[in-house]
C-alpha cells in the first residue's frame, strides 16, 4: 500500500483529467445550483430581485414540518413506495423468469413487457385518468355493467384514498419491464452449471428457485430495491396529471407535487427548496440504511 | 479511510439530490436563442437602430396564426421594430416566466393571465405602465373598466386589458325540447328547477355542469347572487366571503348537487363540461366565447346558444371577468420599442383583427361595431355586470381556500356557512401577511 503511494497517485492524475470534462458540467449544472437553492431554502426568496430576498433562518422547514397538508404529502408518498417497489420486484421477477424460459416469441415478450417503460408518463395518465373517470371510465363500466360488483359508479378520482388506486396501479405496471430487464440480467449471470448440479441431485423447481436463484440475484434486490425506492419517493408526473397535484382538498399531494406548487404556483421559491432538501434528507437517510442492512444480510 | 469515507458520503448526498433535482425536469424553459438587439451599421450613422421586442403568449391555435397579421401590420407601421413572438401551453407558462427572470432572460413583454399581473408585480417584474408610458392614461381611458382594474396593484397600474371574457349560460336546445321548455331561465330560482327537471343521475344525465370546483367554475353563479370575496379595499374577507349572498350562492350548488341536479364530474374524473353539454348529458354549463371556436372543430352539427347568467334575489345579473393583459417587464432594453408594441396591440386596428377569431375586445368604442361577431354581443352585455377576481398577490391562495371550502360542502363535512367561515379565517390571514 505504501509502495504504490506515489504510483497511485499518478494514476489519480490520469484519471482526474479524464474526469474533469464530465466533472465540470456536473458541478456547473448539478452541484452549483444544488447549494444555490440550499441558500433559497433560509430565504422568503424573490426570484426577480434576489437582492430583496428575507433571511428566515430555518422558518420554511420548519413551517413545512408544521404543515399537515405536507406530513400528509411525506405519508402518501409513503404509502407509494411501499405499495409500488415491491409490487414492480415482485411482478418484474415473475416476468423475469418467464422471459427467461426457453418459449417460442421470446423477444416478442421482451419486447412487449419492455413497452410501458417507453412510453410517456404524460399519455398513460391521461389514460389511467381517463380509465379510472368516475362517470365514463372503463373500470367502472366492466365493475358495474360487465361484472355487476358495484350497482352506483365509484368516483375514483373524487376520493382521497381512492384517488391513489390508478396511481399506484400506474407506477406498478411502468415498473414491471425494466424491472423485469434487470432480473433478467441477474438471472443469466447465474451460471447454468449450478443448475444441472442441482437436478443431478435431484431438486425440483422451486428448491431451484429457493437455494440458487433468490440467493445469486441478491446484489440485483439490493440494486432494484434501492433505485426503485428513490424513483417512489421521486414520483410526481401521474400525481401531477391524474390529482392536478392534491384533488381533493390537498390530501392527495406527494411531496414533489407540493414542492412545485409551493414554488410555481405559490412562487415561494424558499418554501419549495426547503421542502426538495428535506426529501433529499430523507432519501439520502433510506438509501444509507437499506444498503447498509442488505449489504450486511448478504456477507451473512 | 476516515476522510474517504466521508468524501464518499458527501458524494452520496450530492448524487441523490441531483436525483431529486431530475425529477423535476419540466420545469425547465426553453432556451431563448435570439439576441434581443443587433448592432447597428457604423457606416449608417443616420439610420434607426432596429429592435427586436418579445411577446410571449398562450394563445389558440387560430389566434397564434391571427397574431402573425397583427405583427405583420405592426412592422409595417413601426419600421426598425421586429416582433418576436413565442407561444407557450398555459400550464407550462409561469414556470417559462419564472425561470427566465430568474435568469435575467425575461421577454420584453408579454400577455399575461389577468390573475397573474399582481403576483409578478409585487415580485417587482414589471414596469409600472401608467408612470413609464406617456399615452398610458389615454389609452386606459378607452378600456372596460373591470378588466383595466386587474392590472392595478398597489396604487400602480402594471399593464393593459389585451383582451376579456366572461362565463355566460350554455343551454342545449334540444334537452329543452325533449322537456317542452320554452327556452333559458331567467332567474336562478327558474334555473335550480330546471336543472332538476332535466336531471336523471341513473343515465348521467344532470341539469347544470361544473367543470370543477376552482373559484372560476361557479364565479358566474357566486356573483349573480350578489356574492363578494372581499371588501373593495381588500383587507377582509369576514362578512363577505361568508356574507348571507355568498353562503347562498354556494348553498344553491350544493343543494342542486345533493339532488342529483349538478353532476358529480366537479369533484373530479368525469365527463367534462364542453363534452358533456354537446352530447345532451349536461343540459345547462357556464362557459366563455372560446367555446364557438371549440364546438366547431370537436362537435361541428352542436349549435351552441348562449344566454346571459340567470338573475339573483335582486334581479341583476353578473359573471365573472377572465381575459389577459399585456405587461412590459422591468428588465426590458427597449421599453420603447416594447410600449409601442402595447399601444398598438390596444388599437382598435388590432383588436377588430383578433376578434375575427373570437377574442373580445378591451375597448369600449368597439361596442355595437358591426365587424365583431353576433355572438360577442351576449358577452359585451353580459362584461357590463361581471366582476373581476380579487387583485391580488395571494389570489391563488385565497381561490384554494374557497375551492377547498366548496369541496368540503359537498362532501357534507361542513354546511356552506361553516365552510365559508372557514375560508374567510383562511382569507384573511392572507391578507395579514
Amino acid at each position: 500500500m505504501r509502495l504504490s503511494k506515489s504510483r497511485s497517485f499518478q494514476q489519480l492524475g490520469t484519471a482526474a483529467l479524464f474526469l474533469l470534462p464530465g466533472l465540470a458540467l456536473f458541478v456547473v449544472f448539478v452541484i452549483l445550483p444544488m447549494l444555490y437553492s440550499f441558500r433559497i431554502s433560509f430565504y422568503d426568496w424573490n426570484i426577480v430581485r434576489p437582492e430583496l430576498s428575507e433571511w428566515e433562518g430555518l422558518q420554511n422547514y420548519i413551517q413545512a414540518l408544521q404543515d399537515p397538508i405536507f406530513r400528509r404529502a411525506v405519508l402518501n408518498t409513503l404509502a407509494y413506495t411501499l405499495v409500488t417497489v415491491p409490487g414492480q420486484m415482485i411482478l418484474g421477477l415473475f416476468v423475469a423468469l418467464l422471459l427467461n424460459q426457453n418459449i417460442r416469441g421470446k423477444s416478442l415478450f421482451r419486447v412487449l413487457y419492455y413497452l410501458p417503460v417507453i412510453t410517456s408518463w404524460v399519455i398513460v395518465s391521461l389514460l389511467f385518468e381517463y380509465m379510472f373517470s368516475g362517470q365514463a371510465g372503463l373500470v367502472n363500466y366492466v365493475l358495474r355493467d360487465v361484472l355487476h360488483v358495484i350497482d352506483k359508479n365509484i368516483l375514483w378520482l373524487a376520493d382521497p384514498v381512492l384517488a391513489f388506486v390508478p396511481i399506484h396501479l400506474l407506477g406498478i405496471w411502468k415498473g414491471i419491464g425494466w424491472t423485469a430487464i434487470i432480473f433478467l440480467a441477474g438471472l443469466q449471470a447465474i451460471p447454468q452449471s449450478l443448475y444441472e448440479a442441482a437436478e443431478v441431485d435431484g431438486a425440483g423447481p422451486i428448491p431451484r428457485f429457493t437455494y440458487i436463484t433468490f440467493p445469486l440475484l441478491r446484489p440485483t434486490f439490493v440494486f432494484l430495491l434501492v433505485v426503485l425506492t428513490i424513483g417512489g419517493l421521486n414520483a410526481y408526473i401521474s400525481n401531477l396529471l391524474i390529482t392536478n397535484g392534491g384533488d381533493p382538498l390537498d390530501l392527495t399531494h406527494f411531496v414533489l407535487t407540493l414542492m412545485y406548487e409551493a414554488t410555481f404556483t405559490r412562487l415561494d421559491f424558499g418554501m419549495g427548496a426547503a421542502i426538495s432538501y428535506l426529501l433529499t434528507i430523507f432519501v439520502f437517510i433510506i438509501s444509507i440504511f437499506q444498503i447498509k442492512l442488505l449489504r450486511k444480510q448478504a456477507e451473512i | 479511510m476516515k476522510n474517504r469515507s466521508a468524501l464518499l458520503t458527501l458524494l452520496g448526498f450530492l448524487l441523490t439530490f441531483s436525483l431529486v433535482l431530475t425529477a423535476c425536469g419540466p420545469t425547465q424553459a426553453p432556451a431563448q436563442g435570439e439576441t434581443p438587439e443587433e448592432p447597428a451599421p457604423t457606416d449608417e450613422p443616420a439610420a434607426v437602430e432596429p429592435v427586436t421586442v418579445t411577446y410571449w403568449h398562450t394563445m389558440s391555435d387560430p389566434e397564434t396564426a391571427q397574431l402573425e397579421v397583427v405583427i405583420s401590420a405592426f412592422e409595417a407601421a413601426n419600421p426598425g421594430v421586429t416582433i418576436e413572438a413565442t407561444r407557450f401551453a398555459y400550464d407550462d407558462f409561469k414556470p417559462a416566466l419564472l425561470t427566465s427572470l430568474a435568469g435575467g432572460e425575461a421577454p420584453d413583454s408579454a400577455r399575461l393571465d389577468i390573475v397573474w399581473v399582481s403576483e409578478f408585480a409585487d415580485q417587482g417584474a414589471l414596469l409600472e405602465l401608467d408612470t413609464a408610458m406617456p399615452d398610458f392614461a389615454a389609452i386606459s381611458a378607452g378600456t372596460f373598466p373591470g378588466p383595466l382594474a386587474t392590472n392595478h396593484w398597489n396604487g400602480h397600474y402594471y399593464g393593459l386589458p389585451q383582451n376579456t371574457n366572461t362565463q355566460v349560460l350554455l343551454w342545449n336546445q334540444d334537452a329543452f325540447d325533449a322537456a317542452g321548455l320554452d327556452g333559458p331561465p331567467a332567474t336562478l330560482d327558474e334555473f335550480a328547477a330546471i336543472a332538476c327537471d332535466l336531471s336523471d343521475p341513473s343515465v348521467e344525465q344532470y341539469g347544470y355542469a361544473l367543470g370543477g370546483t376552482y373559484f372560476w367554475a361557479p364565479a358566474p353563479i357566486f356573483y349573480a347572487m350578489g356574492g363578494q370575496v372581499v371588501d373593495e379595499a381588500i383587507s377582509t374577507a369576514e362578512g363577505y366571503v361568508n356574507g348571507p349572498e355568498s353562503v347562498a350562492a354556494f348553498t344553491l350548488l350544493d343543494n342542486l348537487y345533493d339532488q342529483g341536479c349538478l353532476s358529480p364530474n366537479l369533484l373530479g374524473g368525469g365527463i367534462g363540461t364542453a363534452d358533456g353539454h354537446a352530447t345532451g348529458k349536461y343540459a345547462m354549463i357556464t362557459d366563455g366565447p372560446w367555446m364557438v371556436d371549440i364546438y366547431a372543430g370537436t362537435y361541428p352539427d352542436f349549435t351552441v346558444n348562449f344566454e346571459l347568467v340567470p338573475t339573483g334575489s335582486d334581479g341583476t345579473t353578473s359573471s365573472v371577468v377572465g381575459g389577459e393583459d399585456v405587461v412590459i417587464f422591468s428588465d426590458t432594453d427597449n421599453s420603447e420599442a416594447a410600449m409601442q408594441w402595447v399601444a398598438y396591440l390596444l388599437s382598435e386596428e388590432s383588436q377588430l383583427m383578433m376578434a375575427e377569431v373570437g377574442v373580445i375586445p378591451t375597448l369600449s368604442s368597439l361596442i355595437g361595431n358591426p365587424a365583431l361577431p353576433s355572438y360577442f354581443d351576449v358577452f359585451l352585455r353580459q362584461l357590463e355586470t361581471a366582476q373581476a377576481r380579487v387583485p391580488h398577490p395571494s389570489w391563488g391562495d385565497m381561490d384554494g381556500a374557497i375551492n377547498n371550502a366548496f369541496q368540503r360542502m359537498l362532501r357534507n363535512e361542513q354546511s356552506p356557512q361553516e365552510a365559508l367561515d372557514q375560508a374567510a379565517e383562511e382569507i384573511n390571514t392572507l391578507l395579514g401577511q
